[in-house]
């Protein structure tokens, strides 16, 4: 059976040339970020292009790390990008809850509401926003992020919940009831335990739109103090010259968070999304 | 979705049956506030005229509407946003299929596969602002990826990628391929893993090629994923601002004007807020129309 | 039951009691006035991001420090975004108290009445309005003060004209373009003259191609009203036509903003710019062995006239809707004084908008000094300021000249277009 071995080598060498490929598409632009982030701002444009110039140096980094302003507007991302994260999933395994495990006049109305809110296009709502959020006494507020924030976040999470609660049976919140419990005490003291790894694919997922949303950031938003990282990093671009490294040093920095999370949820991020997407 | 929840047995009449408006009320008071109303207000807006700029705005009808469907720059800017989104959604499809499926192969270690796994959802770490100013260094016509074209013996001068009226389009839509596939990987990803074992094992003791087991096994595996996943991305890219704000601004020659960017262009430099709203209901319609068909692929799943 | 809705009760109140502290506490840092008395006045603007670091800060406690009753408090951003948050704050009524603001955008915002009259304010101060160099007005009112004022002159790099052997810098069209052409064919990675007609900001058509037509006394109005038609502006787009069709312009122009200019000058990719005397201190720091110089923009073969000048101003306004407009004009008038007004323009290598302000050349680049004398030569022209959507108005004679460049149109027809569109604007 040489041969099924051979295949066996070749299929391998050929996915691994396929991954690197792959790799390089995805890697190349984020080394390049990188490396420009580790330049200084006249060495960005030199011909020949070069990885690591003379003038290597750390500096860029130095620079974000020691600015109040730029620190803020970490602080400012992980305030609203948490609390986002934490609201979005408390009302959605709610509303999840309510679209698992009852039948109720218009619930397939609501539902398809929800879902066609993910449509909505974050530019029709700019215009209204600006006198809605400020008549709500929200303009350049946490609050006011979060909560616009939350209306794009939450539409995925209550799909992804409620398909993820629909793969649990219901014997589980029966037998609480058998106990005397009701529905709350099922929900929350073995439901949500059960759903853990679907709940930590919609919070990372959740996280990252947060993190990185820009639109309403930069509209709803006009101090430093309550600007968030990718405002920050556009700031950098000023009217007339980039801060090249600075901006790619704040890139870098800005990407941790998201990466760590996924780092370290990665195996249960996928799971959840594999109970989600499939078995719904 | 909701179809296969159990008939509850009403235990205490009418205010049992209230029970799950009441675990849905957060949601929908949040829908309500910041979708509902805004929605409402911006149609309000687009039959008015020159609001927003002046205190006692006029009622205009349709006439903002027919502004808009009449301007040769929102009927551009239709077309593009077109060919963008379809050509993204259906690069996202075939990149992230292709990647997943290579990730989820059994010949390699579970290590090695989770180095790759995170190679490969680098593009989704950054955000937009940032991808648009990565990928204006690189494809600058004094950039990197012009030196190696040049270096290779391709390319005589630098291409202007994004200023060239021929090549803009697709230079924006490869740099949203990038930015956007790794969601559709992830969850391709997902997929692949949720089909069962016992599926190709049947499969290959019949003897069957690789493209056999793909097509009959995988592709039908996925099916439902695949139809969400590609209705989801059209109306995400659909949206896409700020990458093509920054890169290229909707130009060269108009080349690049999405939708996004016109509604915009028309309130923040034109003023015209009846007229970018009357587009941004049309830009809401249309997406409803995608939303229909997102809502019917989950019923069915 | 009674459970269930008490527990779902409290997290909403919970929810609801969070969303209402975190809006009170970042409420506090707005423009009210407080208990002791102090007012503060939200002063947005651009400025302060172009300035070395700290010395805008300067000028601001200089004024707090002598007026303690009144704080003032700095949103800085790029120019772009400051003009997007004026333009949402005009909309949703919340304008901050004192307003940076662009000759070019004061007809939209005086019209929607954002912007306060500053004459009757100037009136009621009892303020001297004849050391004011100019005033914009709109109807006779007037509702921005320029502060300090920029030049655009023309940028030359030394060592790239001497490699191409051009001996002068250029003066007349001729021969710039044939610097242009000499640079050029110095190295495959080099041109002669950089054209940003990027049309998300298209100050480009303002900066980089009227420019040409105001240097040779030309003009793009007629009694007010466009008139894009006329030899002269023909000229001009036909000269630039010229240029691109030498293939002396840096690649990429379509799409090229402002800062790619300035950079691709900086990193002598091209040998000639027209550009913001404000851009001497930060193409010195990017590239500090650049051999460049500045020289007043050519004019036309023969022109002897005198030569317009474009020029910019970071100009100041105050928001009708604040309730300490007297406090807003005092921090104005702080701005505009003799003293304050010469340190600020030093610091911006700027002209003062103070008339009696002299800048201090002592410890400013020589070419600031050079640039004062291109000034006082010349006249300032900026015929956008004033004019009502000129942001539409660049962006449309961009589209234009986008076409013309590409060959897609003619020089005729696209001026024929831009007249009509520029005359559904300007009524």
């Amino acid at each position: 059976m040489a041969s099924v071995q051979t295949r066996r080598t070749l299929a391998k060498a050929g996915v691994i040339t396929g991954l690197v490929l792959g790799g390089l598409f995805a890697a190349l632009p984020v080394l390049w970020m990188l490396s420009t982030s580790l330049k200084s701002n006249g060495e960005v444009f030199q011909n020949p292009p070069q990885l690591i110039t003379d003038s290597f140096s750390f500096d860029a980094y130095t620079a974000i790390l020691t600015d109040p302003a730029q620190l803020q507007f970490f602080l400012n991302s992980y305030i609203v990008a948490g609390s986002v994260t934490v609201l979005t999933l408390l009302v959605a395994i709610l509303a999840g809850y309510a679209f698992s495990r009852f039948t109720f006049p218009g619930s397939r109305t609501i539902n398809a509401v929800i879902v066609s809110v993910q449509a909505v296009p974050p530019i029709t709502l700019v215009i209204p926003y600006f006198g809605l959020v400020v008549a709500l006494g929200l303009y350049d507020t946490y609050p006011g992020l979060i909560l616009t924030h939350m209306v794009f976040t939450l539409p995925y999470a209550i799909i992804m919940i409620t398909a993820y609660l629909n793969t649990l049976p219901k014997e589980l919140d029966e037998s609480v009831k058998v106990d005397g419990g009701n529905g709350w005490t099922a929900l929350w003291r073995i439901l949500v335990p059960i759903s853990v790894p679907g709940l930590i694919a919609v919070g990372v997922y959740t996280f990252m739109i947060s993190w990185n949303e820009y639109l309403f950031a930069l509209a709803l938003t006009r101090t430093d103090e309550m600007r968030t990282v990718p405002i920050g990093i556009q700031l950098l671009m000023g009217q007339h010259s980039y801060e090249w490294n600075q901006m790619m040093a704040m890139s870098i920095l800005g990407s941790i968070p998201v990466l760590v999370l996924f780092l370290i949820f990665q195996r249960r991020f996928i799971g959840g999304l594999t109970a989600g997407a499939v078995k719904a | 979705m909701t179809t296969k929840a159990a008939p509850a047995v009403p235990r205490s009449g009418r205010l049992r049956s209230l029970i799950p408006f009441g675990y849905l009320s957060p949601t929908l008071l949040l829908i309500f506030v910041l979708m509902v109303i805004p929605i409402v207000m911006v149609i309000s807006y687009s039959l008015r005229d020159n609001v927003i700029v002046t205190a006692n705005p006029v009622f205009a009808g349709f006439a903002n509407y027919t502004k808009v469907l009449t301007d040769p720059d929102f009927i551009a800017a239709l077309k593009n946003t077109a060919i963008f989104i379809s050509v993204s959604t259906v690069a996202h499809l075939v990149l992230g299929l292709t990647f997943a499926m290579m990730l989820n192969t059994k010949l390699l270690s579970g290590v090695t596969k989770a180095i790759f796994r995170i190679v490969y959802i680098l593009p989704w770490l950054f955000t937009i602002a940032v991808i648009a100013v990565i990928w204006r260094l690189l494809l600058d016509p004094a950039g990197v990826v012009n030196y190696i074209l040049q270096t290779l013996g391709v390319v005589q001068e630098g291409i202007g990628w994004f200023s060239d009226p021929d090549i803009a389009l697709w230079a924006v839509t490869f740099v949203n391929v990038w930015s956007g596939y790794p969601f559709f990987m992830i969850s391709l990803l997902a997929g692949l893993q949720g089909i069962p074992a016992d599926l190709y094992e049947a499969a290959s003791v019949d003897g069957t090629t690789w493209w056999q087991r793909f097509r009959h096994v995988t592709l039908p595996q996925l099916k439902p994923v695949i139809i969400s996943m590609a209705v989801l991305d059209l109306i995400w890219t659909s949206q896409q601002f700020a990458l093509i704000w920054m890169t290229t601004g909707g130009g060269p020659l108009n080349t690049t004007e999405m939708l996004s960017t016109y509604v915009y262009k028309q309130a923040f430099s034109e003023y015209e807020f009846a007229t970018a709203s009357a587009a941004a209901v049309i830009v809401l319609l249309l997406t409803m129309i995608l939303a229909f068909f997102y809502v019917r692929s989950q019923r069915e799943r | 039951m009674a459970v269930r809705s008490t527990r779902l009760k409290k997290l909403m109140a919970a929810l609801a009691a969070a969303t209402l502290v975190g809006s009170m506490a970042a409420c506090g840092g707005s423009s009210d006035e407080s208990s002791d008395g102090t007012v503060t006045l939200e002063f947005a603007q651009w400025w302060g991001a172009e300035l070395p670091a700290g010395d805008f800060d300067e000028i601001i406690n200089d004024f707090t420090t002598a007026n303690p009753n009144i704080k003032i408090k700095l949103l800085s951003a790029p120019y772009a975004s400051t003009k997007q948050q004026l333009v949402t704050g005009a909309a949703s009524k919340t304008l901050p108290d004192v307003v940076g603001l662009d000759g070019a955008w004061v007809n939209d915002f005086a019209k929607q009445g954002a912007i306060a009259d500053m004459s009757a304010l100037m009136t009621e101060a009892g303020y001297d309005q004849s050391q004011l160099a100019s005033q914009i007005q709109l109807d006779g009112k007037t509702y921005m003060v320029p502060v300090v004022n920029f030049v655009y002159p023309l940028f030359v790099n030394k060592d790239l004209l001497t490699k191409a052997g051009v001996a002068a810098v250029p003066t007349t069209r001729t021969e710039f373009s044939d610097a242009a052409k000499k640079i050029t064919a110095t190295g495959s990675d080099v041109k002669g003259w950089a054209l940003p007609l990027d049309t998300a900001v298209p100050n480009g058509i303002q900066n980089d191609v009227m420019s040409w037509l105001w240097a040779s006394g030309g003009s793009m109005l007629a009694d007010g009203k466009p008139n894009l038609t006329s030899p002269e502006v023909k000229a001009t787009v036909e000269y630039v036509k010229s240029l691109n069709d030498a293939g002396v312009i840096a690649p990429g122009a379509l799409t090229m903003k402002e800062q790619d200019k300035v950079e691709k000058f900086t990193n002598g990719q091209v040998g000639m710019m027209i550009d913001s005397l404000a851009h001497i201190n930060l193409i010195k720091e990017g590239k500090p062995d650049l051999n460049f110089e500045v020289a007043a923009l050519p004019a036309v073969d023969g022109y002897s006239g005198k030569r317009g000048i474009p020029y910019a101003s970071w100009g100041i306004g105050i928001s009708d809707s604040t309730e300490h407009k007297a406090e807003a004009f005092k921090f104005v008038s702080y701005l505009m004084d003799q003293k304050t007004n010469a340190n600020l323009a030093t610091i911006a290598n700027g002209f003062p908008g103070n008339k009696n302000a002299k800048p201090d050349f002592s410890n400013s680049d020589p070419l600031f000094e050079k640039a004062f004398e291109i000034y006082q030569a010349g006249t300032p022209a900026n015929e956008f300021v004033g004019l009502p959507k000129s942001e539409e108005l660049m962006r449309s004679f961009d589209e234009q000249l986008q076409l013309v460049l590409t060959g897609k149109t003619t020089v005729d027809e696209a001026l024929a277009k831009s007249q009509a569109s520029w005359s559904e604007v300007i009524k």
